[in-house]
Parts: structure tokens; sequence; C-alpha cells
């Protein structure tokens, strides 16, 4: 009795032990399915769903495969909480990879603290945002601002600035990182206005700019909506200076039309990068999509690429092991669209930047590319 | 200066139009249509499908106004025409429509942020200055739409059977008006309105499914301080849009947009018609 008993343990043990060695892996994604980021969170859906394809298509990581878990966090802490928690607690995902406002991630950063869930942001952001939870491989202020700006002293030979935001956190923190930027490079700020992240006429903001004698103009508006009623606004009145958004992407460039004509722009991914992991990563894209695809971009391919970060984490750390895999997340790197990305700077990564600017058919011309840009002093070690 | 004066009448005519669907229908039947912005944005969209079919600015305008007051005959025989007798309810009502209007909005043509071209681009120079052409042409749709209804208003059969019934509504009945087709009519001419100043701010704005929301609070303000006819609202425009301009120029643009709103509780705190005549 007691043999058939050992052997009947013994096969259950068998049986359960196989079943665990194909468990997956599970990834949390919360993202902005509805709200603000609802336009873009489809595309970061699709990069991550591409990762986890590719990956498990080659026998997925040590041996077990990957599986998505997609939660809505309605772009704000609100929902973000809900979403974090399903996600850690009930889902018990191993790791969290995604794009989401800032409301939405400091929203969610107790709860994967409590968690001890590892966490790869890829969204740009305003910076310093320092959880140990927290790898960041998309960029912030100290890599997107210096593009243009130099680019505007240099090329432009511009000296007074105007600076136009929309009145939240990302808009006024990306312009008073760019004021300091232009006064420590010699120029001048004559002007720096913000209108409610709902407003819709930029008159007398622009009527400021008109008789303030600037050389250059830099906004830094909330996406969508006010960032393409000021475009339309400072082109209706007649301006013509050179203009660098800090919150304009290829996609709504692209249905701005001739508006868009002649903005700068300074991102970490355009679709035009001309490389070979680039084109392959395209193509793979539109084969998986077909006509659903949606553009890649700035927010999305850096989804793609953590998801591989997190790949190679893993495999270095030999297991899913959260503190093993969080000291192994700054050493591996990944080859992506972007080039080769290290989050070896204080839990951020030192990017290639493109410094693009938008023709009159709306694509975006690379003017330049400035190779590893260092994120700073993000999370100086407290001493 | 001049800009700055200029910037101010533009303003005002942009208030203006975008206000008065909503003094109309507040006019006649005592009711605030927080719809009005719904109706603003599918005028928008009707605008948007107008131009990629290719047509000329011409017709995109009447179709947007028709496209307007067929969601508004639709609205006031399903929903409005049974909550005359409850006012605040009727703004709840149409709060709600609106956000159903948004949706359906959203569902057809997505949450993204849509273009239509200027009909007018540039700028042209008035008096020394260089001003963005739009803008200015604005304060001729402006005096097209107080003409066209003080017109309807004052010389035709309908006007004189909504002006009886905006002053008596028994007695207009009791002469033999009648008055639910008055709402009726009036409720679409509101709506449609609403939609055309839509498509006309279209070239100086983005078209996404909550592209009327903002435009709403200061629209109720400036209704609420007109007290109720076209005239009224032209010079409450006027004279809140010129402060509005004021305090962004020489103040900060954050207060200004705040200023309507304190502007118009104070005059009605002062003098609570407003700028009617008592």
């Amino acid at each position: 009795m007691t043999s058939r008993a050992l052997l009947a343990s013994l096969a259950f043990v068998a049986v359960t032990g196989s079943a665990l060695a194909a468990d997956p892996i599970r990834i949390g994604v919360p993202v902005g399915l509805s709200g603000a980021n609802s336009v873009v969170a489809p595309s970061v859906v699709q990069s991550a769903e591409l990762a986890v394809e590719e990956i498990n298509a080659k026998g997925g990581v040590l041996g077990r495969p990957l599986a998505l878990d997609v939660a809505d966090d309605g772009s704000g802490a609100a929902g973000a909480q809900k979403a974090f928690d399903a996600l850690v607690f009930q889902k018990k995902v191993n790791v969290l990879i995604s794009m989401e406002t800032s409301a939405a991630r400091n929203a969610g950063l107790p709860i994967v603290a409590r968690g001890k869930t590892p966490f790869i942001y890829t969204s740009f952001y305003e910076g310093k945002s320092c959880s140990p939870y927290l790898y960041v491989n998309a960029w912030v202020p100290e890599q997107q601002v210096p593009p243009i700006v130099d680019y505007f002293n240099r090329e432009k030979k511009a000296k007074k600035y105007f600076l136009i935001g929309s009145d939240y956190a990302f808009g006024r923190g990306m312009l008073s990182f760019t004021k300091a930027y232009i006064e420590k490079t010699g120029g001048k700020v004559v002007g720096e206005e913000y209108l409610p992240m709902d407003g819709s006429d930029w008159t007398p903001i622009i009527s400021k700019l008109k008789s303030a004698g600037a050389d250059a103009i830099v906004t830094s508006t909330a996406g969508g909506a006010p960032n393409v009623t000021l475009t339309k606004q400072l082109r209706a009145a007649g301006v013509s200076l050179p203009y660098g958004n800090l919150a304009v992407d290829e996609g709504t460039a692209k249905s701005m039309g001739t508006d868009a004509a002649d903005i700068y722009i300074s991102a970490s991914y355009v679709t035009g990068i001309d490389s070979a992991a680039n084109k392959k990563f395209l193509a793979a894209m539109s084969k998986k999509f077909g006509a659903d695809l949606k553009t890649p971009n700035d927010l999305s391919v850096p989804e793609y690429e953590g998801v591989y970060a997190y790949k190679a984490a893993v495999e270095k750390a030999g297991g899913t092991d959260p503190q093993k895999v969080l000291a192994a997340l700054s050493e591996v790197s990944v080859d992506g669209p972007r080039g080769n990305i290290k989050m070896n700077k204080q839990r951020h990564a030192p990017l290639t930047m493109y410094l693009g600017q938008v023709q009159a058919d709306g694509s975006v011309k690379v003017i330049q590319s400035f190779p590893n840009v260092d994120p700073g002093a993000q999370c100086p070690p407290k001493s | 200066m001049l800009i700055v004066a200029l910037d101010a009448v533009t303003t005002a005519a942009l208030l203006f139009v975008i206000s008065s669907g909503l003094l109309i229908v507040f006019g006649v039947m005592k009711i605030i249509n927080f719809a009005h912005a719904a109706f603003v944005t599918v005028g928008a969209y009707a605008a948007l499908v107008g131009a990629r079919l290719g047509l000329p600015w011409v017709l995109v305008l009447p179709l947007a106004f028709a496209t307007g007051a067929a969601c508004g005959v639709l609205t006031e025989a399903t929903i409005v025409r049974r909550l005359y007798q409850r006012p605040l309810d009727a703004i709840l009502a149409t709060w709600g429509l609106g956000i159903v209007i948004g949706q359906i909005v959203t569902l057809i043509f997505g949450r993204g942020v849509q273009f239509v071209q200027a009909p007018v681009a540039g700028t042209i120079d008035l008096f020394g200055v260089d001003y963005s052409a739009y803008r200015i042409l604005m304060i001729g749709a402006a005096l097209v739409v107080a003409l066209i209804f003080s017109a309807l208003l004052n010389g035709t059969r309908l006007g004189l059977s909504t002006r009886a019934v905006i002053m008596n509504e028994m007695l207009a009945q009791g002469l033999g008006v009648d008055s639910a087709r008055v709402r009726l009519v009036t409720f679409a001419i509101g709506s449609g309105l609403a939609a055309l100043s839509g498509a006309l701010i279209t070239p100086l704005s983005s078209v996404d499914p909550n592209m009327g929301v903002p435009w709403l609070i200061s629209a109720f303000m400036l209704v609420m301080v007109s007290g109720g006819s076209l005239l009224t609202l032209a010079v409450s425009s006027l004279v809140l849009g010129s402060l509005q301009v004021i305090v962004s120029t020489f103040v900060n643009p954050i207060l200004g947009g705040l200023t309507i709103a304190i502007c118009a509780a104070v005059v009605l705190r002062i003098r609570p018609e407003g700028f009617a005549r008592a």
C-alpha cells in the first residue's frame, strides 16, 4: 500500500512538475486603453504582442512561454491602482512592462513595491522617478531637449526663445528644463506662457509671441488636441519661426498636413531609422497586424524592447526571482529597433536621439542623430 | 494695442457664434441645453466629412447646420419634449445625452484628433499688422449669424409665434399658436446653429470627440448674463471676451480662462438681469 501511495505521489509530482516547467512567465501590461492615452495604447499592446510571439516561437524564456495580461489603467491614478492591484496580487504577474501617464505610474509604484514586482516603464517622462523596482528605457528631458536647442543655437543662430506649454506636470517640467538648458547654453528666454490643458484658444499667447521678438519657439503641450490647436493657430497667425515641438509624435504630425511642415521634433524612435533591426521590426509588425497595424512610435517601440530586456534579465538571473532580475536588468542590453539599449545609468538608459524635421507631406526627415545621449543623474545614490 | 483689440473683437465673434444656438433654445424654452457642446462637435465632424467628400466650404456649412438641426429634432421629440416642466432634469438629461453623443462620435470616428483645412490660410495686413485671416473672417460670420437670426425672429411668421410663446405661452396657445411646433423648430434651429459654429471653428481648432466641451461653460455663462436676446448676447460676448483677452495678455492666460466665469458670476450677483434691459 505504502509503495503504491509513494508511486502515485511520485507520478503526481512528475505530472505537476512538468506542468510547472511549462507554466508561463506572466507579463502585466497596465496601459491607458481608455482616457487620454487611448489613442496610443493599441500600438503599445501590439508591440508587446509581437515581442511575446517572437520569443515564444523560439522556445520562450528558460523553456517557459511568455503570457501577456493587459489591463486598462484609465490613463490616470484611480484606474492604475485597480489595474496594478489586479495584475500584481490576483494575476500574480512576474513583471510589469508598460507605457503609462505619470499619474498612473506614480499610483502604481507603491503597489509594485508591496508586491516586490519589477516594473519596466517604457514611456518618456519628466524624469527622476526612483523606485528600486522601476527601470526606464525611454527618454527624459536631459535627452530630448538638447538636440533641438543645440540645433537652433548652432544652425538657426537662435538667441531668444519663446516657450509655450500646457499647464500640467509634464508640460511645465519639460519647459523648466528647457529654460535652464537654454540659459546654460547662452540663450535667453523672452517669454514662457501656459494655457490650461483643455484650453483651445491660444490667441493672446500668440499675440505676445509676435511682439516678443523671439528667434525660435519651443512648445510642450498635452498630446493631441492642444498641440494641434496651437500649431494651427500659430500657422494661421503667420508665425514661421523655427519651431521645436516636444510633444508631437510622427503620427500626429502626419495627420496635421501642411500645418505641421517644418516642425522640429526630437525622439528616440522614428519609423525612418535606417537600420536592419528597425526594418526587420517594421516588416514583422506589418506582417502580424496587416491592415490593423497602428504605426509604431516612440511610445510603442520601447515596449517591444522592454519585453526583450526582461527576457535577457531572466536568462542572466537564471529565473524570475525579482531581486535577481532587478540586479540583472542593469547589466543586460537589447539590440532593438532603436539600437543597442542598456539601462545602466541609475536604472535609466543612454539613448540615441534623432532630430527630425516634418516635411510638407507629413513624413519626418532625420536631420541629425545624437548617439548615446546620457540621461544624466536621474537617481543619484543617497549619500 | 491694435493686436489686443483685434484679439478681443475676434474672440468676441467666436464666443457669439458658439453661444447663439444655446441662447435661442434658452430664450424660447427656458431650458439650458447641455448637449450643446455635443452638437458643436457633431457640426465639426459634419464639416470633416464634407471636406473629405471634397465639398466646397459654402456647402460644408449648410451640411453642418442640417446635421445639427436633424439631431436637434430627434432630441426634442424623444427627450426634451417631456422635460419642459422640469428644467433641472432637462439639464441632467441633456448633459447625459451629450456624453452619449460624444461616445457615438468616438465609436464612428475614433478618439484621435482629426483635421480640416481652413478655407483661407495665412494672414492679412490690417492697419499695418499681420493678422490671422480666418479670425477676421469670423467677425463677418458672427455678423451674418446675427443678421439672419434677428431677421428670422423679427420679420417672419415663425418669429412672431416664437416671440409670442416667449412672452406668454398660455395666451399664445389660446390664440391658436401651436407652441409644441414652435418649440420643435426652435430647438432644431438652436442645434443647427451649434453645429454650424462647430464647423466654423474647425479651421482654428482640432476635431476630436470632446472639442465642444471647453466652450460650453463660457457659452453657458454668456447666455445667463445676456438674459435672452441676441443683442445683449453680442454685448456680453464683446465685454467678457475682451476682458478675457486683456487678462490673458496682461496677467496670465490661465487666469484668462477663468475670466468669463468669474465676471459672469459677479455681474449676476450685482445685477441679476445681467446685460438685459430690466
